[in-house]
């Protein structure tokens, strides 16, 4: 009698809105977060989808039609230095720069949140070790450290994305240890410990979920400097090399095109500046998304 | 105060100890001999073992390290491969021009975000409120860069009003406070203020919406009191901690100035690095990266005392 | 049959002789961070050599101000701190000899002030009591079913509540739904650790008639720290008094409230507020903070705020001595004979 009393009355349970899905159901009301998330997944798509999206092979270079303006027939946003279409080398170049940008964040998020976390929830010595060596590459200012990590180890795509992801991944660690240092304090860390459950259990089921939030919200601030970083290393010569498209590499080989063509030149940067300005304003919705006390 | 000033002192020494590390490190993750750079191709191996004795690479990397930071103290950085000059040369040479470009965006970041973040905290919920906020955005996700590049475009190339690079007129590196000079050095020091600009408006806003929220101030405002003592008491809580900031966008214009000096040829540390970048000369990036970094842990530092000394409760926290 | 009646009844008096909870000297001092590289050798003495017993089925109270070491001692008796010294002994096992902590934490059960903090607000709160059972190796199905029985137990109706997230709860729910996962366990001893301080006068009644409901029910032993001396002696049938990390006084609630022996616990009740008018002692209320427990006053720690100290006082320290009630102690050198304290009887008579 009990099990069927109980699957009934399991049936009839009312069943509160998670705390997840609040966050999606407010993020859906805030209109800038959502023409932002909109412009992110177009900029994806368009990466994903490139060579059927491109009009040109964007590498296929000409030496008759060099430096054409934006609305030449053919290349309606004008041709660059070695005469390859614009249009589909920016197309193409959302490839490397999304990856070039949000990889390093995706990755230091997570290696940043474990280690953030462990020395938070752990604390003492290993706290005391692990946020000491964080301080130190935290004392290097984040162009420099990404300039000095890329430029010993030289160009080149693996050497960029390592060393950007070295550049973020103290910034994460330490707000992993503030926020957790925090939440191993309240009761129900001790509740949870007092029911006898292990370390591991408590960090799954009770430190995590807590944590997580403003961890992810903080990472998904660092995309768009990430984005500017990763394209700036390029345009010093530094990450990917040439004939590549990307967008920061195509800034640096259009530079003396300044004088001939200024706006196609300065096309690359109007795609660096647009999807960098998406992921701020959809990290800003999500922050006040997640707010609970809104 | 004597205490939270030893502190933070005893503070800042590991991490100084930890980013000589990282920065004596860096010549040993490069790929390859750092000899290579210096040595012809088909130096025998004779001279090549005879070259690595006089640099010094066959000890043990502890030794290496406390010679080069013994080094490094008294001021020998090495010597540039590229120019055969000593490193501590070339830097004294840039050093000046990157303060001087650091520091003038910095004050006009700081007046122009105060001023934005002020009337926006001021007038919170307003159109003016949303219309600084839309800049601020704009001013943190902008690849400041391309900013130099469009400002190039505009001043230099359309408008012809402006120099497009170098610092002085005719490649002349010897500053001098004319016309002549200062015209090389607006578009730089513009387009590195956008940086500071955005967070200097973002954090002041905050600040200046918290401190009307308190209930004395907007009692005082209920009563009609918008008067001058209500601003000064806004300025008083809200500077310690915009200075702080300010500060701190300091030293990051110090150690990021590499890409704006790039686009503009401004010749400062940041160019310098530039240069040993593409010329892999190690010895160089690593005696400019080891000086900007050691400048922004000691700023860190002194920033921290000021705003300890300007504001108590920071020495409890 | 009968005769097996008549077993399991006799025997049972006998063998609950002992204590269920007992402890002995237990100590905890927390180093302070201190001086310039942070390694000063200064402690708090948070709690310091104290010892009781707690006998099946009773309700020990435990009082004394904020920074007395109550809520330090509830976090010691179910390790949440692990203590520098001292024995806990659980019906006869000592912990860390024939006891582990995770014996002692399913037989020790706790809830906590704070009842929004002491709820992840991630779990809804089926999830919250089913966790401790599920951890200790009980299959989910069964361990929701038990959260359902037991949040209709402490009056919420599982229907309606189940679902729910700690935020939707008022603060009387949420403290029922922190009982219903300490019960969770079956545990033997409820730790209540200021557990009803922060509701409301009319939620606080109705969570005491169910803490004694379910008392009587469960066969539970309660330590009920707190505060506020009327709830306590609503609740507790012996009350101990804390002050600065020790034991000032321990006794039977009607003894210890109609004759308290120590100067700090008549100062205590002198300051609680009564409705009876000839309830007064003609002890002044205490001023002032208590002292700072990391240098605590020499002798008998009370002395900096005692109308009756005197010289001895400040030298020696009092050891708990025997009241006429049973099991009433106190520590006071007024109460012993020939102690040096012009207070106390001269010298010992036989």
């Amino acid at each position: 009698m009990s099990a069927a009393a109980s699957i009934a009355a399991m049936a009839a349970i009312e069943k509160s809105p998670g705390y997840w899905s609040g966050v999606l159901t407010r993020l859906r009301r805030d209109p800038v977060a959502m023409v932002a998330l909109a412009v992110v997944l177009a900029l994806i798509l368009m990466a994903i989808f490139a060579p059927w999206v491109a009009p040109n092979d964007p590498y296929r270079s000409s030496m008759i039609r060099r430096l054409r303006p934006i609305g030449t027939p053919g290349f309606p946003l004008g041709t660059d230095e070695l005469g390859r279409d614009m249009l589909s080398r920016l197309i193409y170049g959302a490839r490397l720069s999304l990856l070039m940008g949000v990889m390093p964040v995706i990755i230091a998020f997570f290696v940043g949140s474990a280690i953030g976390i462990t020395a938070g929830f752990v604390g003492g010595r290993v706290n005391t070790v692990l946020m000491r060596t964080i301080d130190v590459f935290f004392a290097f200012p984040s162009v420099l450290l990404a300039i000095a990590l890329s430029g010993a180890l030289g160009a080149g795509i693996f050497n960029g994305l390592l060393s950007l992801t070295v550049v973020f991944i103290p910034p994460i660690a330490r707000i992993a240890e503030s926020v957790t240092t925090g939440v191993r304090k309240i009761e129900y860390v001790e509740a949870a410990r007092a029911s006898g459950a292990s370390g591991f259990t408590i960090v799954r089921v009770h430190v995590l979920g807590n944590v997580i939030g403003p961890i992810f919200v903080y990472a998904t601030s660092l995309i768009s400097v990430s984005l500017i970083l990763a394209s700036g290393l390029s345009f010093l010569g530094l990450g990917v090399k040439p004939p590549e498209p990307e967008w920061g590499l195509m800034l640096n080989t259009l530079r003396n095109a300044i004088y001939v063509q200024p706006w196609v030149a300065a096309l690359p940067g109007v795609m660096i500046f647009i999807t960098s300005v998406s992921f701020n304003l959809l990290s800003d919705g999500l922050r006040s998304a997640m707010d609970l006390k809104a | 105060m004597l205490v939270y000033l030893l502190k933070r002192i005893t503070h800042a020494l590991p991490v100084a100890f930890g980013v000589s590390v990282v920065c004596f490190l860096l010549v040993h993750i490069a790929p390859g001999d750092p000899l290579t750079s210096v040595l012809p191709p088909d130096a025998s191996a004779q001279l090549q073992a005879e070259m690595r004795r006089i640099y010094g690479f066959d000890r043990p990397l502890p030794v290496q390290y406390g010679l080069w930071a013994m080094k490094a103290l008294q001021g020998d950085l090495g010597t540039s491969i590229a120019t055969g000059r000593p490193v501590a040369t070339e830097l004294g040479k840039a050093i000046g021009n990157t303060l001087m470009l650091a520091v003038l965006a910095t004050l006009i970041g700081f007046i122009l975000g105060s001023l934005f973040g002020f009337v926006a905290g001021y007038f919170r919920g307003s159109w003016i409120d949303k219309l600084a906020s839309f800049i601020s955005i704009i001013g943190v996700s902008v690849p400041h860069y391309w900013l130099g590049m469009v400002l190039v475009i505009i001043f230099s190339v359309q408008l012809n009003w402006l120099p497009a690079t170098g610092a002085g007129p005719g490649g002349s590196d010897a500053w001098r406070w004319d016309w002549a000079h200062i015209r090389h050095l607006i578009l730089p020091a513009v387009t590195m203020s956008v940086i500071p600009m955005g967070i200097v408006a973002r954090t002041v806003r905050a600040l200046v919406a918290d401190i009307l929220s308190q209930e004395f101030v907007s009692g005082l405002r209920a009563k009609g009191l918008l008067d001058f003592g209500v601003f000064r008491h806004v300025v008083k809580n809200a500077a310690p901690t915009a200075l702080a900031v300010m500060g701190l966008q300091l030293g990051y214009l110090l150690g990021g100035s590499i890409l704006i000096e790039t686009v503009f040829s401004w010749p400062g540390t940041g160019f310098l690095l530039g240069q040993a970048i593409f010329q892999r000369d190690l010895p160089l990036l690593q005696g400019t990266i080891l000086v900007l970094a050691l400048f922004f842990v000691t700023l860190n530092m002194i920033v921290d005392i000021v705003q300890a000394m300007l504001d108590p409760r920071v020495q409890r926290a | 049959m009968s005769a097996a009646q008549g077993m399991s009844a006799a025997p049972g008096g006998s063998l609950a002789a002992g204590p269920l909870l007992s402890v002995h000297g237990l100590t905890k001092h927390f180093p302070i961070r201190s001086g310039l590289l942070g390694r000063g050798s200064v402690v708090v003495r948070a709690v310091d050599g104290i010892s009781f017993d707690v006998t099946e089925g009773e309700t020990l109270g435990i009082v004394g101000e904020s920074g007395c070491g109550k809520s330090t001692t509830a976090r010691l008796l179910v390790d949440l701190i692990t203590p520098d010294s001292g024995e806990i002994r659980l019906a006869n096992r000592r912990l860390g000899a024939d006891m582990t902590v995770r014996d002692l934490r399913r037989d020790v059960q706790m809830v906590f002030q704070d009842s929004y903090a002491s709820l992840n607000p991630r779990l809804t709160m089926e999830d919250a009591i089913a966790f401790g059972p599920m951890i200790n190796g009980m299959a989910e199905r069964q361990a929701t079913n038990l959260a359902h029985d037991l949040l209709s137990r402490v009056g919420l109706e599982p229907r309606r509540f189940a679902g729910r997230y700690p935020h939707e709860l008022s603060g009387g729910q949420r403290q029922r739904v922190n009982i219903a996962r300490a019960l969770a366990f079956s545990p033997k001893v409820v730790i209540l650790d200021e557990a009803v301080s922060a509701l409301d006068k009319s939620v606080e009644a109705q969570v005491l008639n169910l803490l004694s409901d379910l008392k009587s029910e469960l066969g539970l032993t309660y330590i009920f720290i707190s505060h506020d001396l009327n709830v306590v002696r609503y609740m507790s049938d012996r009350v101990m008094v804390m002050y600065l990390g020790e034991v000032a006084e321990i006794g039977p609630v009607d003894s210890l409230y109609s004759n308290p022996a120590h100067p700090y616990t008549r100062a205590l009740l002198a300051a609680m507020p009564s409705m009876d008018p000839d309830r007064r002692t003609e002890e002044a209320p205490l001023s002032g903070d208590p002292p700072n427990p990391i240098n605590p006053p020499s002798g008998c720690r009370f002395h900096t705020r005692c109308a009756h100290a005197a010289p001895v006082c400040s030298s020696a320290i009092p050891n708990l001595s025997r009241l006429r009630a049973e099991r009433h102690l106190a520590g006071c050198h007024m109460l012993v004979p020939g102690s040096g304290h012009p207070e106390a009887a001269a010298e010992a008579r036989p």
